[in-house]
């Protein structure tokens, strides 16, 4: 099995490390870095659990090769916001009721911050489409949406 | 009481740990030395093993244990049935059965090692089609077992009598299909053997203490050998409570190396090792006068228990028994086979048996009303049960709030008004459909007592830990506890802890089934924190100078209600209980154990404290070229007795129509020769969020006396009522009934040519 020396930047911060050139981007995050906020739901990218963003697009880190990061930047929902420094998203997903379990949470979080970034101020319609790729068993959705909603809101003082 | 938290809609207390990414689920967990553990199961649905050899597995260098039945405790486990060992031993008896498993130094080394076992398998004629298991040459699927795993009769009134009486007699056949729960985090467990031989095990559960019980079973040892912590639960939906068995393979593996082992499922692994809820063929046949009064009802289920019986007796009693209890009925009659086949266990899920048969008993009153020229509504509400009654099979009802969620989901989806607009034409045509519901909050029928017992300490600083051993998995449970307790002691919300199941330090109890947590736990909570003040006021007593029952709490501070300046703030107060008692500090028990009974041999008997209602309507659209069927609206309401957070009720309303949303219109579990030929999420399609309309939940707050603050179970009902509803929609819209599920394009396009062709709509 060959390895890489790869150069990415995760939350802000430098790492240059060998990784076998099979590494999932998830497994990466998780076993290599423990960062476990990225979860797994499915290795088939239909779930969305593992979803972080690279160079702010969302991509589902399963599907993802960790030496396919390399140069560029990787933002997990550990980065997203942490302690007194929430991101707007993460308020409004525990006040409108986004989550139950969590599991699928981090994903939707990267998820709903991709569509946010594409699309400041989403319809009930968009938001649905934008957030198709994740899979929540637990809220029927509808808390996703409205806390999506809300943080639209509150990000363009609305 | 003042309330400032019960009743709010404040987030779950696990909320920040999830929203950083920072929840601990089982997956997550590492140990120094930490193996990881595979999976081999068989390939056929029905096989003897002939021969196997492990020699080239357990030559790969990092692998550090093969096992196989041969190797396992020859004790038995299961629920009521005891059938299974932790491998299997002689034959498979489904597809995907487990039959060895392996622990290395890394996941991908288990998985080749998995590769280098060698399995002469003998296949054997399998038992596929339920309807073929009771015939005299059918397969067996236990040796020396005929297939037949539970029957139930019940006859009640005089159901003949009760027909004779009918205007209308309806009957039909219904085939409901089984679901896959699909919670998110596939089943992980992480056991460990300590150098004294205990083992601990954390895993994703419903509740620690029924898995200490199987894995005591299993392994053959003492259940106090074993301590079961629960990690966060990423979902559960009943397919983790007592028939999961991947947990049981880890810990054998754990107790075979000495060092930790970890096996964490990935999703085809969770298909193959899930449990499933349990499909039925159901024949119904119900009486029914001018007025829509139900004189009788008589129902034949066959139901598909899968390889080994779980708990999908006691599912199929529901299916046979408990929609009766919803209505004042007098004649009714229930004949139901469980039977084995050669395909996966099938047992709880969500419901409990409560949607097969809501799905046939709503699409009947609703094409009898139809026939009738009544509405469905009306007909719900004619023979709705009322607080204060008993039902046909002895449930006392202390709060019904069905007649109020049907109200309110009338109103809510325009009823009246959509009913009378002239129906479409076009390509598109639109339908309203309704269905209603109940559930039980709790079941005494777990083992003749249904209590749940929490131990809660205020700390010297005033803050309150909650030890309970059910469990939140996802629902909100350690939410409703915390606010509860909250409000009794006059804390704030985040000033109570409610620690996490483990069954060295937790009470004991059932867990999180049967929706009995909000109304037994709750309970349990309140008496617990009415006790905590109790103390806390006769310590203030002292420490003031004022009699106790002068004495109240409010945002954390004991003030006198007359002297203005006799106060104390919490920690003070039980600093001083620490010192005038010898050093103990405020440190309560209390148990509930409801007022219940256990149901006789011929199933009568109270056995819930509560029971809850919900009712759903629904309008589709159908686009009759395609066969394509999208919901427009949904309006769903729960009878939950009172919303201790109306946030979480909400959460549990919608989560559970999506749920029925899939189980009517997209989920479809497939097979091939017994095989389960899409155990994947691109396969096995669970609706997104583009897939489903705009939710409207709504809460009929009953107040059920014996629940805490009035509140019950709101976690099941929301579930029953979806799929009938849009089955009624969709014949509403185009004249098609499908009796089927699920609903498929091909279903709907096959009924509209058999409609045109002047067959029966």
């Amino acid at each position: 099995m060959s390895k890489h020396v790869i150069n990415v930047t995760v939350n802000g911060e430098a790492h240059a490390v060998e990784v076998p050139a099979k590494r999932l981007l998830a497994d990466f995050l998780r076993d290599d870095l423990l960062l476990t906020g990225t979860k797994r739901g499915c290795e088939t990218g239909t779930c969305g659990a593992c979803s972080v963003l690279i160079d702010g697009e969302v991509v589902k880190s399963c599907l993802n090769l960790a030496v396919q990061a390399d140069g560029r930047s990787v933002t997990t929902v550990e980065g997203l916001g942490q302690g007194t420094n929430l991101h707007p998203l993460q308020t409004s997903f525990m006040e409108q009721g986004g989550l139950q379990c969590g599991y699928c949470t981090p994903g939707f979080l990267m998820a709903a911050h991709d569509l946010l970034s594409r699309n400041p101020s989403p319809s009930e319609e968009e938001i649905r489409e934008g957030l198709s790729g994740n899979l929540c068993r637990c809220t029927g959705y509808q808390g996703i949406v409205d806390s999506v909603k809300n943080a639209a809101e509150k990000m363009h003082g609305r | 009481m003042n309330s400032p938290i019960v009743g709010k809609a404040v987030p779950q207390v696990t909320a920040l740990e999830k929203i950083q990414g920072r929840a601990i689920y089982t997956g997550d967990l590492k140990q120094p030395g930490m193996l990881h553990a595979k999976v081999l199961r068989g390939p056929y649905p029905h096989a003897r093993i002939v021969r196997i050899d492990t020699s080239q597995a357990v030559a790969l260098p990092g692998v550090k244990a093969v096992v196989t039945g041969a190797d396992t405790p020859t004790r038995l486990w299961g629920v009521a049935h005891k059938q299974q060992r932790i491998l299997a031993t002689g034959k498979v008896r489904f597809a995907g059965e487990e039959v060895a498993a392996v622990a290395a130094i890394s996941e991908d080394i288990a998985r080749d090692a998995l590769d280098l076992i060698e399995i002469e398998y003998e296949e054997l004629p399998a038992l596929l089609d339920p309807a073929r298991a009771l015939e005299a040459e059918a397969p067996q699927v236990h040796d020396g077992h005929d297939n037949r795993v539970k029957e139930i009769r019940i006859a009640r009134g005089d159901v003949e009598a009760g027909f004779a009486a009918a205007d209308l007699v309806h009957e039909a056949t219904y085939e409901l299909h089984s679901q896959y729960p699909g919670y998110m985090e596939p089943m992980a467990t992480l056991a460990s053997v300590d150098g004294n031989g205990r083992l601990t095990v954390w895993t994703s559960t419903q509740s620690v203490f029924l898995a200490r019980a199987r894995l005591a079973e299993a392994l053959d040892r003492p259940v106090s050998s074993i301590r079961v912590i629960q990690a966060m639960v990423g979902g559960g939906f009943g397919g983790k409570i007592v028939e999961e068995r991947s947990s049981l393979i880890a810990a054998f593996l754990a107790t075979r190396v000495n060092r930790p082992v970890r096996l964490v499922n990935n999703r085809l692994e969770d298909f193959q090792s899930g449990c499933f809820s349990v499909p039925c063929r159901l024949w119904l046949k119900m009486g029914m006068t001018k007025d829509g009064t139900i004189t009788a009802k008589d129902v034949r289920i066959l139901a598909n228990s899968g390889a080994y019986a779980g708990l999908a007796p006691e599912v199929m009693l529901v299916t046979a028994m408990r929609s009766d209890n919803m209505h004042r009925l007098e004649n009714v009659r229930s004949a139901a086979d469980l039977v084995y086949t050669n395909t996966m266990p099938r047992g709880a899920f969500r419901g409990f048996g409560g949607t097969q048969m809501a799905f046939a008993l709503n699409s009947h009153l609703s094409v009898m009303a139809d026939k009738l020229g009544l509405d469905p509504f009306e007909v719900h509400r004619r023979n709705a049960i009322r607080a204060g009654e008993t039902s046909v099979h002895g449930w006392q009802f202390g709060s019904t709030g069905l007649r109020e969620c049907l109200d309110q989901v009338q109103a809510g989806i325009g009823w009246e008004a959509k009913r009378r607009r002239p129906k479409d034409t076009g390509v598109r045509q639109r339908g309203l459909g309704m269905a209603a519901a109940m559930h039980v909050s709790g079941n005494r029928t777990l083992g003749n007592w249904d209590g749940s017992t929490v131990v809660l300490r205020v700390n010297e600083d005033g803050r309150a830990f909650i030890a309970s051993g059910e469990s939140d998995m996802g629902q909100g449970a350690n939410t409703m506890m915390a606010q509860i307790c909250a409000d009794e002691l006059g804390i704030p919300l985040s000033h109570v802890t409610v620690l996490p199941p483990d069954t060295d330090t937790s009470p004991f109890a059932l867990g999180s089934l049967a929706s009995r947590v909000t109304i037994n736990g709750g309970k349990a909570v309140l008496q617990a924190a009415q006790q905590a003040k109790t103390q806390i006021l006769d310590a203030a007593s002292g420490l003031l100078g004022c009699p106790a029952d002068d004495l109240e709490i409010d945002q954390g501070v004991v003030r006198s209600r007359t002297k203005s300046n006799a106060t104390a703030a919490l920690p003070q107060v039980c600093r001083y209980h620490v010192f005038r008692h010898g050093g103990e500090g405020i440190l309560v028990r209390a148990t509930y154990d409801p007022p219940t009974k256990m149901m006789d041999a011929d199933h009568y008997g109270n056995i819930a404290p509560g029971y809850s209602f919900a009712a759903q309507a629904v309008e589709v659209e159908v686009d009759t070229e395609t066969g394509q069927v999208t919901l427009l609206n949904s309006c769903l309401a729960d009878d939950c007795g009172k919303a201790i957070n109306p946030m979480a009720v909400h959460g549990q309303t919608n989560g559970a129509a999506v749920q029925a949303i899939g189980w009517a219109l997209y989920e479809h579990l497939q097979f091939e020769d017994g095989r389960l030929a899409n155990g994947n999420f691109a396969d096995y399609t669970m609706p997104t969020a583009d897939s489903v309309p705009h939710l409207q939940a709504s809460i009929v707050e009953s107040n059920e006396p014996n629940g805490p603050l009035g509140a019950k179970g709101a976690s099941e009902t929301a579930i029953l009522p979806g799929a009938p509803a849009i089955a009624n929609a969709i014949e509403d819209a185009i004249g098609v009934r499908i009796t089927e599920l699920p609903i498929t394009p091909e279903k709907i396009l096959a009924g509209l040519r058999a409609k045109r062709e002047g067959g029966h709509a």
